[in-house]
């Protein structure tokens, strides 16, 4: 998968860099409006996450020129800006989502594999993993051919983990992608302590002991 | 008390400005008499020298005696002492009952080898009178400058004052909220009023940048916050997954990333009150709040496993006018306050009618004056992982929109009241 990442903030592009060349993405970087444009222009990525203050212009005015260009490629908008305004401007320009900063990478690399598989629909929409099977049409999870009933939160939260699957994921980032992220609500640790309990459990009946790993207490991490 | 200007200058008048003329009048009164005694005495002297004069031309032809008029005596000699001063004596008039008062002085003359002492006399009545009348038409005079000085005084210090009871009127209304412009006349035609009008308007448009400079710093510092805070976020996603991890880098990590998520939520909720306060809302729609308590009561119910058993009568169908995001801002924060804060095995009762919204939730007391639950960065317990800043969105919002609110602790149950403002 090729992808592009358009941000100034030279440690942030590094970051992200980092966090989807570990998962196999090809990463291509622009930290200018210009640079931007000619990357965006030149060539065809699977991706492209879009900051919207950039050296140059608007990252929105970037987004606007490509999709009047006809270039289909998917944009997921990262901003500052949390407005509804900005929001709706971004999403009516022809950007596919739009994250607030800060966010959690892990958070930014979902939303990207979400774009890529609504993208590439006409491949199988079941996610596998060891012998966990989920699958994204009918919402329903298995493990060894086991049905397991979840709740909508545990499915959520499983669905999160396996996408970014042999990694960390803290309980923050965690409990923004369940609970929101407008909220203060960092009291909704306790209920993703929960969740995960709940799904460890559900997962332990089925035979997938280790499948779901605490991390030091930092975190939760889906691995064989 | 406090009393008008009008008023106040109105009492010292009354009460210095009699007593000015009181003693005006008494030194009036000193004075008159004192002429009046004067001329008396001088009357006195011309008519004993005309009558003497006119004695020794024809001594033969003069009447001794006029009564009321003079005497002239021949060898009869009145003590030394009296003689050449006036002096207050009475008479007896012929065709008057009553003794009446004169002044009278009588001299010592020497004429054709006899002594001679002539009295004459001058009538007290008539000064006594002249007195009187004079003193009574100054009194009178008096009582007419008393009453025309305070009517003058109030009616030209409310002609004087007006400039500066509108320039009252227009600062009363001012603002740096709600109405931050005041127009204050330049030219009043005063020039005190003039400069506390020009020193007025300075004031008010400093004290209008000091605002707005601080609700935009607000705003900016937020907002360049936000890619620091984006930074560590993402270093510490990254670094968790770091295989060299130990337990003792990992605890220290959780303490990081806890406090950058705490900031991150705080820089969040300010930046939110910063726009807010900068009216950055300003799309209203009519909003069903009937459907939009019934989702996010759902949504909390689906995302808590052990929600409060939860009570509710909400009338449906009920409008209010406001900006989409920042209504349901304010129930969900309400509801997830609610929820938050509650024991164990507690309950939620939400009631939404035609005019209001309340909520009420079991749990335990909190430690802050109810009143300054709503400031900014106050909890009302402090050990609760709150920003602190959830219940000021809702005041704001709840401002913005002239929205009643009220809270209320009792026995174990918050309560939290929400008026439309609807008449």
């Amino acid at each position: 998968m090729k992808l592009l990442i358009i941000e100034d903030e030279d440690s942030l592009l590094r970051s992200i860099t980092d966090y989807f060349t570990q998962e196999d993405f090809l990463c291509e970087t622009a930290s200018t409006y210009k640079e931007g444009i000619q990357k965006a222009t030149d060539f065809q990525y699977d991706c492209i996450i879009l900051d919207v203050n950039l050296p140059g212009g608007s990252g929105l005015a970037l987004l606007e020129y490509l999709r009047k260009h006809k270039k289909a490629d998917g944009v997921i908008i990262i901003s500052a800006r949390d407005s509804l305004g900005d929001k709706i401007a971004g999403l009516d320009l022809g950007a596919d989502d739009y994250l607030t900063k800060p966010f959690h990478l892990s958070e930014l690399y979902s939303r990207v594999k979400a774009l890529l598989r609504r993208k590439y629909a006409s491949s199988s929409s079941v996610i596998e993993f060891d012998k966990l099977k989920l699958d994204l049409l009918l919402k329903t999870v298995s493990y060894s051919g086991q049905p397991l009933l979840l709740t909508k939160n545990e499915y959520e939260l499983l669905l999160f983990l396996l996408t970014n699957k042999n990694r960390v994921v803290s309980k923050q980032a965690i409990a923004e992608h369940i609970y929101g992220e407008q909220t203060d609500n960092l009291a909704s640790f306790d209920f993703v302590y929960s969740h995960i309990k709940n799904l460890k459990r559900k997962l332990k009946e089925k035979g997938g002991d280790d499948l779901l790993q605490t991390v030091y207490g930092l975190g939760y991490k889906l691995s064989v | 008390m406090n009393k008008t200007l009008e008023q106040k200058s109105t009492r010292y008048l009354m009460i210095w400005l009699p007593v000015v003329l009181l003693l005006g009048s008494l030194l009036f009164f000193v004075m008159l008499n004192m002429h009046s005694h004067h001329t008396q005495e001088k009357q006195l002297a011309l008519k004993q020298q005309n009558v003497w004069n006119a004695f020794i031309a024809q001594p033969a032809a003069m009447t001794m005696q006029i009564q009321g008029e003079y005497v002239i005596q021949k060898n009869y000699l009145l003590p030394a002492q009296i003689l050449d001063e006036p002096r207050d004596t009475s008479l007896l008039i012929e065709g008057s009952s009553e003794k009446l008062n004169f002044k009278a002085l009588t001299k010592a003359y020497h004429f054709n080898n006899e002594n001679y002492q002539l009295t004459t006399f001058v009538s007290s009545k008539e000064f006594f009178h002249l007195t009187i009348k004079v003193f009574a038409t100054e009194a009178f005079v008096f009582l007419l400058l008393l009453i025309s000085i305070v009517v003058i005084n109030r009616r030209s210090s409310r002609l004087l004052w007006r400039p500066f009871h509108r320039t009252l009127k227009k600062t009363s209304g001012y603002d740096v909220v709600n109405n931050p412009v005041a127009q204050l006349e330049q030219q009043t035609g005063i020039a005190e009023f003039d400069q506390l009008n020009a020193e007025l308007t300075s004031m008010i448009a400093k004290v209008n940048t000091a605002y707005n400079n601080q609700k935009n710093f607000v705003e900016n510092a937020s907002h360049e916050m936000q890619t620091p805070l984006a930074i560590i976020r993402s270093k510490l996603d990254l670094l968790i997954n770091e295989p060299s991890l130990t337990e003792k880098s990992a605890s220290l990590l959780g303490d990081i990333t806890e406090a950058n998520d705490r900031l991150s939520q705080m820089n969040k909720s300010l930046l939110l009150l910063a726009k807010i306060d900068n009216n950055q809302f300003p799309e209203q729609e009519k909003i069903n709040i009937s459907a939009l308590v019934e989702r996010i009561l759902t949504t909390y119910q689906e995302h808590y496993d052990d929600f409060p058993s939860l009570s509710k009568s909400i009338v449906s169908g009920i409008y209010i006018m406001a900006n989409p995001a920042l209504t349901e801002i304010l129930f969900s924060n309400l509801i997830k306050n609610a929820v938050v804060h509650n024991v164990s095995q507690g309950f939620i009762k939400v009631c939404l009618s035609d005019s209001t919204f309340s909520i009420e939730n079991s749990g335990d007391a909190i430690t802050e004056k109810p009143e300054m639950l709503f400031e900014r960065f106050r909890k009302g317990n402090k050990e609760s992982k709150t920003t602190g800043l959830g219940l000021s969105l809702v005041r704001q919002i709840a401002q913005l929109y002239k929205m009643g609110l009220q809270y209320n602790y009792k026995n174990g149950v918050h309560y939290v009241l929400i008026d439309f403002g609807r008449m």
